[in-house]
């Protein structure tokens, strides 16, 4: 009987407390640095223009111009600017191409530092 | 008595003994913690080194760029400048010599309005063509944008 109650005792112990003998685990905790995903776009495509013509009318070839306009299946109709207009036109269409190569500037140069610095934050 | 006095000193050696490696070895620990966080300073020392020196790079690739950027921004200016030169020069009226040379200035309009198409080409990032890059010359240079379609162009001041 004696040796009965001090197997159950131990028998006892080791259930209440079996799964704790040796202690827990160590829960291990690490952080592994992972890179961002470059934005890998590709650069914008250039442009390809189309040619237009310009033609000039002036009060003495308005006939001229209408006629050969008419003989080559066009329709005799033209849509005009005045001298001044023209220039401002020029002028715009200079803004517009200095815009646009600023902001390509930009593009290469936000590239050129972000993916050749190693800037990638 | 003499056999307690013994038994005394006795334990005083060995207490005195026990306390003296015991103190050898938190020396001994001392001295790895210290180690340990030597090593740790000379490491944030050469992370913090690597910072800096980043930081130089990045300062140094910054101020290229504003650098380049201002000079572009400069360009565009003397570009406009340039162009409005050319309809307004020695009081140049395009309208009147539109009238009296009507298909010169028909042609000069045309080649115009083709150069300038081509400067948007080139500034939507098109290629340039050998002709351009090799352009040195006033006659051999696309006007309305020389600094861009033209780089080995250099303007006479």
């Amino acid at each position: 009987m004696y040796h009965f109650n001090k197997i159950f005792a131990i028998a006892m112990i080791v259930l209440l407390t079996g799964c704790s003998i040796g202690g827990e685990k160590k829960i291990k905790i690490f952080s592994v640095e992972e890179p961002r995903k470059k934005l890998d776009y590709p650069m914008p495509t250039p442009l390809q223009i189309e040619e237009i013509k310009w033609i000039i009318i002036t009060s003495e070839n308005a006939q001229e111009v209408f006629k050969k306009l008419e003989e080559a299946g066009i329709d005799p109709v033209l849509f005009g600017i005045t001298d001044k207009d023209f220039q401002v036109l020029a002028r715009n269409f200079a803004q517009i191409r200095q815009k646009l190569q600023e902001t390509n500037s930009l593009l290469e140069e936000y590239k050129k530092y972000y993916e050749d610095t190693g800037n990638s934050q | 008595m003499f056999s307690t006095i013994k038994m005394a000193i006795a334990i005083l050696l060995i207490t005195g003994i026990a306390g003296a490696g015991m103190y050898v070895m938190k020396l001994r620990a001392d001295n790895a913690t210290l180690k340990a966080n030597q090593q740790k300073l000379e490491t944030a020392i050469t992370e913090q080194n690597k910072v800096l020196e980043q930081q130089k790079a990045d300062f140094t690739a910054i101020l290229e760029s504003n650098k380049k950027l201002n000079v572009l921004i400069g360009t565009f200016k003397k570009d406009l400048d340039d162009l409005d030169k050319r309809f307004t020069k020695k009081n140049r009226d395009i309208g009147k010599l539109a009238i009296d040379r009507t298909k010169a200035i028909e042609r000069i309009v045309n080649k115009g309005g083709n150069n300038a198409a081509r400067c948007i080409e080139l500034a939507s990032g098109a290629e340039h063509t050998e002709a351009e890059l090799k352009a040195t010359l006033k006659s051999q240079i696309n006007p309305e944008c020389p600094a861009l379609a033209n780089p080995s162009y250099v303007p006479f001041q």
